[in-house]
């Protein structure tokens, strides 16, 4: 079990020196990373920044090099995916493949089974369309109905950290629009760490914005009068 | 996942196979149901875990020389002899499948036939004391009658057989349908995301391999049971690729598959190898012929038709008709 470690000041996920490499080949570089009780935190950069490793680094995905990643009193350094996932931090990723050859309902399952939670009702109130597809084969959905399913999936068990990859990557307005609102409820209960290019999206919910560059952390933004898209911007 | 009234289909199917006991020689239709039990276990590891395996055989052989042993050595009943077989198919997996499931598809499939290579050998040469080696170990004479159902006796191992096969059949349709099925199909689509969920990719794997091959076991077991001989040559590296042209023939991953494809294999078996010396060269062509056409092998070409043809019948009706229709 992963040893008793504190975070600072009640943040419930704490990166302190955070590196990660593929191979030879170093894509994380000292990364500080404080995520608090109900913030929504954006992770901005350019393609290749290390953002999408940043949360594979936090989820297990891939081993950190150096560094610590603690959420509320537990050291998750180094632990397996699996076991990260069990603990509460869950990881949405970024190319929305679903178990296609699962309905929606098993798919949902899966998600209860692993976290003991039956409650569908609480996570389908935020995508009632889920609701309609239950019995439909999840390969059969649309772009913005799989990231609606990955995301009610990931919320079952009533994870205490939720990372998602870019989100609204690809998808309608409108669903865009809808993932805008849920994400703002869900951080009620849930901290949010997202990954995102959407800058007004960005700058409507986020808490607080790191900007990344070449695997560092290179501008820490926090409050509404500094999250501005102007603000962002010169770091995509 | 879902209940259904799922027992007609084994029923209608098993009861097709004894319908053709009356036609067809025993020995004949014992072959396909234990053939179609030896396949459900690769059956399982290729459509639901998307593991190939060269080493059946050797799990039939551990399943085989386990009741063997027993009745050559130490007892008479036939049933213990079953139990001493299936569990030394059970303890052979448990040891070998933490090693195993570790790795990938490919190389899971080489070691597994490195394994049956190992066991051919061992039985062979290695232990040939005790296995007398080629010669193989007799046992029918020391098989003693057993109450209710004398597996002795043709006709009584035949409903045996039966009854065998359709609950091993019930097991694994259970299995598809629970949440563990579903974690293995989904461990088999995307091995990482079964991780984001919370679900460890080891522990899944290992239980179908224990499962699948406990399986395969009981088919070894059974064999040695019917026959009261074993020899090495139940783990020969001519036969390794039984069981997954089998599967491949009856339609991989479908739940009818392997008892379409038993009943295809043995037939053609039979009777091509009359007219014909080399009866491995017409499967290999069907093979050949069911991978081009689309992959789905007899049963899962079959089984939309039979779904088309039964939902046309029952138009409006309840939608478990189709689903029935489903292996």
């Amino acid at each position: 079990m992963p040893a008793d470690v504190v975070t600072h000041g009640g943040d419930v996920l704490c990166v302190r020196g955070l590196g990660a490499a593929y191979g030879a080949s170093r894509v994380l570089f000292d990364i500080d990373f404080d995520v608090g009780d109900r913030q929504i935190v954006a992770c901005v950069g350019r393609n290749g920044a290390g953002k999408t490793t940043l949360l594979k680094a936090i989820a297990g995905f891939v081993k950190p090099q150096s560094g610590t990643v603690v959420a509320g009193s537990l050291d998750l350094t180094g632990h397996k995916p699996y076991d990260i996932a069990r603990l509460g931090i869950k990881y949405v990723p970024q190319d929305k493949k679903v178990f296609s050859d699962l309905t929606v309902g098993e798919n949902l399952e899966l998600g209860s089974y692993a976290t003991k939670d039956y409650n569908w009702d609480r996570v389908t109130a935020y995508f009632p369309k889920l609701k309609q597809l239950m019995d439909r084969k999840a390969g059969y959905l649309s772009g913005g109905e799989r990231q609606m399913l990955m995301i009610a999936r990931a919320l079952l068990g009533g994870p205490r950290v939720l990372l998602v990859d870019e989100p609204t990557e690809g998808l309608a307005p409108s669903i865009v629009s809808h993932l805008k609102t849920v994400f703002t409820d869900l951080s009620r209960n849930t901290a949010l760490v997202i990954v995102e290019q959407n800058l007004p999206l960005v700058c409507a919910i986020a808490t607080t914005v790191y900007a990344l560059k070449e695997g560092r952390i290179v501008a820490r933004l926090s409050g509404s009068e500094a999250i501005r898209p102007e603000a962002c911007e010169p770091y995509l | 996942m879902k209940t259904l009234r799922w027992w007609w289909g084994p029923l209608l199917a098993f009861g097709l196979l004894a319908l053709s006991g009356l036609f067809l020689p025993l020995p004949f239709v014992i072959e396909v149901v234990i053939f179609s039990i030896y396949t459900m276990g690769c059956n399982f590891l290729l459509g639901r875990v998307g593991f190939i395996s060269f080493g059946q055989p050797a799990y039939l052989a551990a399943g085989a020389y386990g009741t063997a042993f027993y009745l050559f050595y130490f007892g008479t009943n036939p049933y213990v002899g079953l139990l001493v077989g299936i569990l030394s198919g059970l303890a052979l997996s448990v040891v070998v499948g933490p090693l195993f499931v570790r790795l990938r598809s490919d190389y899971f499939a080489l070691v597994n036939l490195a394994l049956a290579v190992i066991i051919y050998y061992l039985m062979q040469k290695v232990l040939a004391d005790i296995t007398k080696g080629d010669n193989g170990l007799w046992f029918l004479t020391n098989v003693s009658s057993t109450p209710i159902l004398d597996l002795g006796k043709p006709k009584e191992f035949l409903i045996f057989t039966f009854i065998i096969g359709i609950a091993v059949w019930a097991f694994y349709k259970y299995l598809d349908d629970s949440i563990y099925g579903a974690c293995c199909l989904a461990t088999k689509v995307n091995e990482d995301k079964v991780q984001f969920l919370g679900y460890s990719n080891f522990s899944i794997r290992l239980l179908a391999f224990v499962i699948a091959n406990t399986t395969t076991a009981l088919a070894g077991a059974m064999y040695a049971v019917y026959l009261g001989f074993v020899s090495p040559e139940i783990t020969s590296p001519a036969r390794v690729a039984d069981p997954v042209v089998v599967t491949i023939l009856g339609g991989t991953g479908t739940l009818y598959g392997p008892l379409v494809g038993a009943f295809a294999y043995t037939g053609m078996k039979d009777v091509i190898s009359k007219l014909f010396g080399n009866w491995e060269l017409f499967i290999g062509l069907l093979l050949v012929f069911i991978m081009l056409a689309g992959e789905r092998g007899i049963w899962g070409t079959l089984q939309p038709a039979l779904a088309r043809i039964f939902t046309r019948r029952k138009a409006g009706a309840a939608p478990e008709a189709v689903e029935q229709a489903r292996g």
